[in-house]
């Protein structure tokens, strides 16, 4: 008897009680924290112990000479907007680079077999393993010497490196789930290269390229360090904006705004990927 | 005749394929492997522009290694990368458990669980700052009810060398990685050997540890490989969050790399080859171990 | 045909380069023997059209002030400010070493203008880097005491004890104010010396804490802690020579008892009971220490940070300035610096004019809290009297208690030795005795 009932609880398809406890934990947890953060971008003065601000920045806003909080962050004095666009702007054409150069050699890497194949992959998969920190100066130091060094084409060319591994897993997983067949029998069929590539191969790419690109476009736009280095202060992005705010390890009203401000483009992201891209996606990308 | 046409057509489409490989070998290879040796050089004493070049010479290391503070910032690191995957992990299978069963608005809850990967690290610091710090929030709240009475005496979370702001900050940021991982290998299996598993009498913790787990175990290696990479090498959340000298290797690297004195950044190079030599063999081993079980489990 | 013509264009080209290198020598030697006239300067100005100011842009008042204010005001002239922020001083330094180590000479630099004091201008003057005597040859200088028996003119002739040549351009004047939270100190316990200090703390541990050196906010308290404790007693005077007249041995006996009050400090201060003494790395980190009051006690360079804190909303509301230390709170000014090797050099000179006017000395004090670097005994009633109403105000102290108990900044040289040797005898926690350690910083140093 005992043996059915806990059967039954084993198949049962609902959440155990822990279970719900758990994820209003997790959700609290993840969540939670967005709450104070959200109320110190709108503070003029918020201290110990408050659990609400002692004066709120909007009675504030005429008294001051200066952009307070909310204002400030927008104004141009903050550089908010010349990051974002720096950011959009460096992920984007680091995306589509990334997908031009890595779409042929997954396909070599899913098809053929040559000499040295498994030592190259060990080797693309190098930079996951290998921290930011081990080749950011060595990379300066040879950018400065090609002259690329605080240029967009510097930091783009910079962020392919921990952008490749994912890129070619998740678009060697794909190729190899599209079997050669496919392309074979239309071949039969008559069709010539382009057309073949245009009507089969593509459309059956298409959600892996999507994932890696997504993928690819939020590795690129949470880049730190290298940007860091990189940009050597000319050209900043959310990353470097928002590290250079909340370094000295404390969080004013403006510091605030510019966190929620850089946790945008997160959650616009996480509104397309969770439309477009079922889990399964992500997990070919690591299956391995 | 068809031989040698055929010849010539293998030989171009080699051809073809190496330059299909070439561009992600020129950057690869050129400009990270090109930077690597460039660092190990470096830290072997080969740096004719800063007007030194004792190549090889092994004392930059000699200094580094022989420094005890070298291993006590080396024991740092490895601490707070295992302690934040192991907890990423526990934490990270529970939620993919729960999240194939069915539930209400489980499909927003799809999205929000997935919010902290697609934000940065700092976001995450900031995050942290605001609630563990000893004027944050939880402090406050203490105080609300009475608890405590002067932000001192809360017990201090950010900045000491226990770390537990900096395992916070990546264990918020890599559960849902571990989560999504495991589940997108969840659903890959599907839940017909489970079923089976429990319609032959066993209990839940036995299906987990003899069904489930057996299952998700590629799942668990390969992202434990790519956090606890991470981890290691992560300087952001170290730098704001730990706890002074001696902090983490990457911060140790970045302080010498900072300072006015020339030499120093020879030793930072030195630093930063250790730590990726450091993190190659530990990763290494790591992957060498799962391959071997596998072997096993295969022939078994 | 077309192999000639190439060559020509190359030859013409080369020419034509170090015909301006040439020409903006000539410009230069001009400026710095005072036979340019202003009008040449400004023509000349609007032809280079930009000039590139690197500053350190953790401020957002200055940030503000530089884009909103500053820009448009020098824009009057015709030229174009692009302020560069920069995480540290000595970034902008390195490169402009570096570009000079490249060969990059007058006009072929990156950065126009530097606002730096002390080690980062020792360091540029070490290695010729300097564009050369410039600023008491503006029509601004005027409002600057260069005569060298006037001993108010201290301060701009000698920048950390080295001397300036009139190779930089005083911006502001500080000095080392502390700051107190009156809604949690009684006004019996305010301490004004550093024995006080320790007395307050040994009754309230953990209550203060002070910038990390090498942050030079931090090394100016070390310093002033070294100058109160002098075994001579004779507090800053020693401090003025250079670390090659003073000698290791000599320094050594003189920051002792300062280092050792210091290393006491560090089982009081933030964090210290439990062994674990945290030390804020930057002004911005101490000032939220202080709003959460985990600390008591703010110090730092800011004769109005105070004034300026409150209309802001950084400071909590109880903030008010005190003396502390008694005859030692030590007084400087900043520059703006031209480099050799500026590419605009002529309207960086219309710059640092712009920047030393009464206007634009006013609205920085305004806005950005800052003091004027000009000097007000050269400038006229309504200049004075504009600079007055600018000023945002002193909280809880006079100009007379400031001016009763100032002190000079220590001589460059010896600074990188003192905060090597609170690195290692505080934060590293060395058991090495102190002579051993500074004879070590000052042979790294060579």
């Amino acid at each position: 008897m005992a043996n059915k009932r806990a059967s039954v609880i084993a198949l049962s398809d609902r959440l155990s009680p822990f279970q719900k406890i758990y994820l209003w934990l997790v959700a609290g947890f993840i969540l939670g924290p967005f709450i104070p953060l959200i109320i110190q971008s709108f503070a003029f003065r918020w201290a110990w112990p408050d659990l609400l601000p002692s004066t709120w920045w909007l009675t504030q806003r005429e008294k001051s000479p200066l952009p307070l909080a909310w204002d400030y962050v927008f104004s141009p004095y903050s550089l908010v907007v010349e990051a974002t666009l720096n950011t959009v702007f460096i992920g984007c054409v680091v995306t589509v680079i990334c997908l031009m150069i890595c779409l042929p050699a997954a396909r070599v890497l899913a098809r053929e077999k040559f000499r040295g194949k498994s030592s190259f992959e060990f080797f693309l998969s190098m930079p996951l393993i290998v921290p930011e920190a081990a080749i950011g100066i060595a990379l300066l130091m040879i950018f400065i010497y090609i002259g690329l060094a605080g240029t967009y084409l510097g930091i783009i060319i910079v962020h392919l490196i921990p952008t490749i591994p994912y890129m070619i897993r998740m678009l060697t997983a794909v190729y190899q789930g599209l079997g050669r067949d496919f392309e074979e029998q239309a071949m039969i069929l008559g069709a010539n290269r382009w057309q073949i590539l245009r009507m089969v191969t593509l459309p059956m790419l298409l959600p892996g390229v999507v994932a890696g690109a997504l993928f690819t476009f939020l590795v690129s736009t949470n880049i730190f360090l290298l940007t860091f280095f990189m940009g050597q202060g000319k050209i900043i992005t959310l990353p470097t904006l928002l590290f250079s705010k909340i370094s000295g390890g404390t969080l004013d009203a403006s510091a605030a705004g510019i966190t929620l401000v850089v946790t945008v483009p997160g959650i616009i992201l996480l509104l397309i990927t969770e439309r477009f891209i079922k889990e399964e996606a992500f997990g070919k990308g690591f299956g391995n | 005749m068809s031989n040698t046409h055929e010849l010539a057509r293998l030989r171009r489409e080699k051809r073809l394929m190496w330059l299909q490989l070439m561009p992600v070998m020129i950057v690869l290879v050129v400009l990270f492997g090109g930077a690597l040796v460039l660092g190990v050089a470096q830290s072997l004493g080969f740096a004719p522009w800063f007007g030194v070049n004792t190549f090889p010479d092994f004392t930059y290391f000699g200094a580094l290694w022989g420094g005890a503070s070298f291993w006590t910032s080396l024991w740092l690191t490895l601490y707070y990368a295992i302690v934040s995957t192991v907890l990423s992990l526990i934490f990270g299978i529970l939620l993919a458990l729960a999240l194939v069963r069915k539930f209400p608005s489980k499909t927003l809850y799809k999205y929000l669980y997935k919010l902290p990967l697609m934000i940065p690290y700092t976001v995450g610091i900031a995050l942290a700052v605001i609630m563990l710090g000893n004027g944050g929030m939880l402090s406050r709240l203490m105080a609300f009810v009475g608890l405590i009475d002067d932000p001192s005496q809360f017990p201090q979370i950010l900045k000491t060398h226990m770390g537990w702001g900096i395992i916070a900050v990546y264990v918020w940021k890599q559960t849902p990685f571990v989560a999504l991982t495991i589940y997108a290998v969840l659903l890959g299996v599907g839940r017909e050997t489970e079923e089976a598993a429990a319609i032959l009498g066993a209990n839940r913790r036995q299906i987990f540890f003899q069904v489930t787990l057996p299952q998700i175990l590629p799942g668990v290696i390969s992202s434990t490989l790519i956090i606890f990479a991470f981890n290691i090498g992560a300087f952001e959340a170290p730098f704001i969050l730990g706890g002074g000298f001696p902090d983490t290797l990457p911060v140790v690297a970045w302080r010498y790399f900072n300072d006015a004195d020339y030499t120093l950044q020879l030793q930072g190079m030195a630093t930063v080859v250790s730590i990726a030599l450091i993190a190659g063999g530990i990763l290494y081993s790591y992957l060498a171990i799962y391959r071997r079980y596998e072997r096993r489990i295969g022939r078994q | 045909m077309k192999k000639l013509s190439y060559t020509v264009a190359l030859i013409g080209g080369l020419m034509s380069s170090t015909a301006m290198a040439q020409d903006l020598e000539a410009f230069r030697d001009a400026v710095t023997s005072g036979n340019a006239t202003w009008e040449d300067i400004e023509a000349r100005a609007k032809e280079e059209g930009v000039v590139n100011l690197y500053y350190w842009g953790g401020s957002d008042q200055i940030n503000i002030w530089m884009d909103r204010f500053a820009t448009p005001g020098l824009a009057e002239s015709g030229v174009t400010l692009n302020p560069v922020r920069i995480t540290g001083t000595k970034d902008a330094v390195d490169l402009v070493l570096a570009e000079l180590g490249a060969g990059k000479g007058l006009g072929e630099g990156s950065v126009d203008a530097i606002w730096v004091n002390g080690e980062n201008f020792a360091t540029l003057k070490r290695q010729n880097a300097l564009f050369g005597a410039f600023a008491d040859k503006l029509p601004n200088s005027a409002n600057i005491e260069w005569n060298a028996e006037d001993p108010r003119a201290l301060l701009n002739l000698r920048d950390f004890g080295i001397e300036t040549n009139a190779s930089e351009m005083p911006w502001s004047g500080e000095q080392y104010v502390c700051a107190v939270n009156t809604a949690r100190v009684a006004e019996d316990d305010i301490p004004n010396t550093f024995a006080e200090l320790k007395d307050y703390l040994t009754a309230n541990p953990g209550k203060f804490s002070y910038v990390k050196p090498p942050h030079y906010i931090g090394n100016t308290f070390v310093q002033a802690a070294v100058y109160a404790h002098n075994p001579d007693g004779n507090g800053a005077v020693p401090f003025q020579s250079s670390v090659d007249e003073l000698g290791a041995a000599e320094l050594a006996r003189l920051i002792t008892p300062g280092l050792e009050y210091l290393k006491e400090l560090d089982g009081l201060v933030l964090g210290g009971a439990s062994g674990n003494a945290r030390y804020p790395e930057d002004p911005s980190a101490q000032d939220g220490l202080f709003l959460n009051g985990e600390i008591d006690f703010s110090c730092g360079f800011g004769l109005y940070r105070v004034a300026v804190g409150l209309r802001d909303g950084t400071y909590p509301e109880g903030a008010a300035q005190f003396v502390f230390p008694e005859g030692n709170m030590i007084k400087n000014k900043n520059y703006l610096v031209i480099p050799a090797n500026a590419p605009n050099p002529a309207a960086a000179l219309v710059m640092t004019n712009y920047m030393a006017s009464v206007a634009a000395q006013a609205s920085k004090l305004e806005i950005a809290g800052m003091p004027p670097g000009i000097d007000p005994w050269l400038l006229a009633d309504d200049e004075v009297a504009a600079l007055t109403e600018a000023s945002p105000g002193f909280v809880g102290i006079t100009q007379a208690e400031l001016d009763a108990n100032t002190a000079p900044d220590t001589n460059a040289t010896l600074v990188d030795v003192i905060e090597a040797t609170w690195l290692e005898y505080i934060e590293r926690d060395s058991s090495d005795p102190i002579e051993v350690i500074v004879e070590r910083a000052v042979a790294n140093l060579k």
